[in-house]
């Protein structure tokens, strides 16, 4: 029927095309997509190069000892399990040998110092920054919010590397020491990222909560953090590459990571230990930049 | 720490004066580029996703990485320092300017066309006045970044106040070693509040009024 | 007439009464009381709307009821109970709110959002899914559709819908809404009152409805509240009585001119006779029912659905292609509820090739048809009746009302 002019004026969204395909699926945007994708392939492009040219190219002595395999990445697995065969699923569960257990980590190696230290700092970041974030929206403490925020924005300037060495001329050098200037350094954005997430929600859906009776807390976990989360994230994801920058720095204070092949690379002057450690170094940002994305599009709620 | 400050007062501001020097010349080189980039960007449609690929992928890369693959070609010293700082300070301007040159309205463009203004005088007295704002804003963050990137450079000799940090670290143990990392540390974080404030300066004069938020 | 307080006496009541008294609302720091000593009664199930200019505190009045905002002084009563008695959180889990745009959170579907104040009361998960189904069954969505869509997947009045099945959801008492279709175009604005005033019909809720258009409150309200500032009643009063008699010169300037013209807002169809042409149903054999259209020389086809929903008006030349007669999406043809004002017929009359309108009664119900003759033959009548009420009037009184000429004479109808 189309004779009494079909006014359907109420209906903008009609049956059967929805907007992204699948119904309640998060709005995924062609720049995320390629954000999403490029990246990997690159690393791998990039590291599947590094390989073939470590297997294949004539190394010097000192290259040889400084790029050696189980100094980039080594696993005691073998030697705590030494009967784990993944492959053998007659015995499923390995042997432990105790005996070499408090011998070192299970995972060692340079690449796994830099991720250990990235990792570690960011779950400390997300622990501290998200709470105090949300207590600076709350209350007397929302006064603060403004100069936190300032602070956090002026933040950027202040140099990572000036921290670090401050920490450690404090502290002494080590893990923790490292530990400490990175999640310091990383706090920041996580921190403005969580008020202004928060302050960002709809003030009439929060008056909605409290309207249809939630208690402050109900609110706060079912409307403020729920809907500020992609905001959070973000955060979170810019965090990371901080921090997984400035752990390319934490050689420089005995914690380990990457950026050692690259400091033995320009005091030694030797080219191929510089490139082979800014690569290194930058394909697992890439990495981690990464993961932040995926992290960030998997936290999303539906819906947003 | 009040005496070795007034010690070295002189060597201090001289490197803090090469520190904001070095910043700002970077910065001045990588807004061109950035801006010419976005003109070219700006008009193949397509270019724009690469250009943010690119630009995001470039701002992952930790600065002491590429200090590490500049190295090898730009040796040590300053000229290394300059590269890292203005590919760095490229980006932020580069992502800004994209986004300021596709908002203006293209009804202004068109009117402009039809005034008989040729591409260049479109671009020099529509487009990027207009975008300018949003430019701006990414040139401002652009200092402030650079600011901590310098200090890295410091490392392979770049000038700046970034070699005291380096000096403090290579001195630990001396009681001098925390005062030359703090002079280092907060020298630049000085020099970036009044980099700031200039550049808030700078926006209040060359950012048309009719335009200003 | 319109329904008043005295005619509802046919239909259940599920409201309760609310009472202010002498509510004051003071801002630290200011001078005059946003709020000055409210005092006011809302009979069981009735729709009492607040009008007034903006920051007269109407929006204040109503969110002192649900406690959001905490009055400096005086008393609010539900059923002659304190609200302060039991705490803020309680106590507006037992007071529906509905507010502009429906305030959906985006990150729940449908079926959530209707679900979270029934959730909070601790139902079950199966009489809370029954009741929003009924719930969005009763607002005119169909739940099957739309029950697990996010509100960013549904239109402005769908949404709006959802807020309102949101306000209902624990079925409270009172319900208060605050500017409740402030944000969506005219016609849909039209609709989602028809859909409140039908919704409201079958409940008998008190419901307190903030707006700041004259033309919305007359419509809705059984009476209507217009506040000066510091919330000072201008008058409270029914809409007929406050179009015929404004208390003072400011609510005949808020009311405004052409009040003639609002006196068809005023009229609501219902009041009309309305035309009973052939209908049929979907799926009936298409033969007899145009044999029967023929002979009682009707145009056109009213089709209705198992449930008596009108779903498709085709001319007859349209029907004759298929060999059933066949319905459409429902949502694709215009009706109007019974109690849409003459002012809401004419519009839609005009948006359709018909000339006419289908009315509907309650859940969608066929009623009739309405069409423009009867509409213009009433307000002939009603003009006249009204021009001999201003004549009579003005042998009573030798003066005509104080430079107020257009002063409304009492709706005449009925």
């Amino acid at each position: 029927m189309t004779e009494p002019t079909p006014a359907v004026l109420d209906e903008p969204i009609p049956e059967g095309h929805e907007p992204s395909g699948k119904r309640g699926a998060r709005v995924i945007t062609r720049e995320m997509v390629t954000m999403l994708t490029v990246p990997p392939i690159l690393v791998a492009a990039v590291f599947g190069g590094f390989v073939w040219w470590r297997q294949t190219a004539e190394l010097d002595v000192v290259e040889a000892n400084q790029l050696r395999w189980s100094l980039l990445i080594n696993s005691r697995f073998h030697e705590v399990f030494p009967s784990w065969n993944p492959m053998d699923w007659h015995a499923p569960f390995p042997s432990w040998n105790p005996a070499t257990w408090y011998d070192g980590p299970l995972l060692q190696g340079l690449i796994w110092e830099h991720v250990l230290l990235t990792v570690v700092s960011a779950v400390i970041v997300v622990a501290i920054a998200v709470p105090l974030g949300v207590m600076l929206t709350r209350g007397g403490l929302k006064v603060l919010a403004p100069i936190v925020v300032g602070i956090a924005n002026a933040g950027q300037a202040a140099p990572s590397v000036g921290l670090i060495v401050l920490l450690f001329l404090w502290l002494d050098g080590g893990f923790w020491t490292a530990i400490i200037a990175l999640s310091l350094y990383g706090i920041l954005p996580v921190l403005r990222n969580t008020i202004v997430g928060i302050q960002g929600v709809d003030p009439t859906l929060v008056e909605a909560g409290r309207g249809i009776g939630m208690t402050g807390w109900m609110t706060l976990f079912k409307v403020e953090l729920p809907l500020s989360v992609p905001v959070i994230m973000a955060g979170v994801r810019t965090s990371l590459v901080l921090i997984a920058g400035t752990a390319s720095l934490a050689c420089f204070i005995d914690a380990g990571g990457l950026g050692e092949i690259l400091q033995t690379g320009i005091s030694l002057f030797k080219f191929s230990l510089m490139v082979t450690g800014a690569v290194l170094i930058a394909l697992l940002a890439l990495l981690i930049e990464w993961l932040g994305r995926v992290l960030e599009l998997l936290t999303r709620p539906k819906g947003i | 720490m009040w005496n070795f400050v007034k010690e070295r007062w002189d060597l201090i501001l001289y490197n803090a004066l090469q520190h904001a020097n070095l910043v700002f010349q970077a910065v001045l080189v990588a807004t061109i580029v950035a801006i010419l980039l976005a003109v070219v960007v700006n008009k193949f449609r397509m270019l724009e996703s690469v250009a943010n690929t690119l630009s995001a992928i470039g701002l992952t890369v930790p600065s002491f990485a590429l200090v590490g693959l500049l190295l090898p070609v730009t040796k040590i010293g300053a000229t290394t320092a300059f590269i890292c700082v203005a590919f760095y300070a490229t980006l932020p301007i580069l992502r800004n300017a994209v986004v300021g040159f596709s908002q203006v309205d293209a009804t202004l463009l068109e009117s402009a066309k039809g005034m008989g203004m040729t591409e260049l005088g479109i671009l020099m007295r529509v487009r990027l006045p207009l975008a300018w704002p949003v430019i701006h804003a990414g040139v401002r963050t652009s200092v402030q970044m650079s600011m901590g990137i310098a200090a890295i450079a410091a490392y392979v000799l770049g000038p700046g106040l970034g070699g005291y940090i380096f000096t403090g670290l290579t001195q630990a143990g001396n009681e001098n070693a925390v005062r030359y990392a703090l002079v280092g540390t907060v020298g630049i974080v000085f020099v970036a509040l009044i980099a700031d404030l200039l550049m808030l300066l700078l926006g209040r004069l060359t950012i048309s009024k009719g335009i200003r938020a | 007439m319109t329904e008043t307080g005295g005619t509802n006496s046919d239909r259940a009541i599920s409201g309760a009464e609310l009472r202010l008294d002498n509510v004051v609302k003071r801002y630290p720091g200011q001078k005059v009381a946003a709020v000055d000593s409210l005092s006011l009664t809302v009979p069981a199930g009735e729709i009492v709307t607040f009008v007034g200019p903006s920051g007269c505190g109407k929006t204040t009045s109503l969110k002192m009821i649900n406690r959001l905002i905490e009055p400096t002084s005086g008393t609010i009563l539900i059923d002659d109970q304190d609200i302060r008695s039991d705490s803020a959180t309680s106590l507006r889990r037992k007071i529906g709110y509905v507010i502009q745009g429906g305030s959906l959170f985006p990150h729940m579907t449908v079926a959530t959002n209707v679900g979270v104040v029934p959730k909070m009361l601790g139902w079950d998960s199966a009489k809370i899914s029954a009741r929003v189904d009924e719930l969005l069954d009763l607002v005119g969505l169909d739940p099957d559709r739309y029950r697990d869509r996010y509100p960013r997947e549904l239109s402005g009045g769908q949404q709006q819908r959802v807020g309102v099945a949101r306000g209902l959801a624990a079925d409270p008492p009172v319900i208060l809404m605050d500017e409740p279709f402030g944000a969506v175009d005219p016609i849909t604005r039209q609709r989602l009152q028809d859909e409140l005033i039908s919704i409201q019909r079958e409940l008998g809720k008190t419901i307190v409805c903030v707006t700041h258009d004259i033309d919305e409150a007359i419509k809705l309200g059984d009476r209507i509240l217009i506040l000066q500032e510091g919330a000072q009643i201008a008058q409270y009063d029914t809409p007929e009585n406050i179009l015929a008699a404004p208390a003072n010169d400011f609510v005949a300037d808020f009311v405004g001119a052409g009040s003639t013209l609002k006196q068809l807002s005023l009229t609501r169809v219902r009041a009309l006779d309305l035309n009973r042409p052939t209908t049929a149903r979907v799926g009936d054999d298409t033969a007899p029912v145009m044999q029967h259209a023929e002979q009682a020389g009707d145009e056109t086809v009213v089709v209705l659905d198992d449930r008596d929903r009108p779903v498709a008006w085709p001319w007859l030349r349209q029907m004759r292609n298929n060999p059933t007669v066949r319905g459409e999406p429902r949502e694709n043809l215009l009706t109007i509820d019974q109690a849409a004002t003459l002012n809401d017929a004419l519009d839609t009359m005009l948006t359709s090739t018909h000339s006419k309108v289908i009315v509907t009664g309650d859940r969608d119900r066929y009623l009739g048809v309405l069409d423009f003759e009867t509409v213009t033959d009433h307000m002939r009548h009603a003009e006249r009746e009204a021009a001999e009420h201003v004549e009579q009037a003005q042998r009573e009184n030798g003066v005509p009302g104080q430079g107020r000429h257009e002063r409304t004479p009492e709706d005449s109808h009925d």
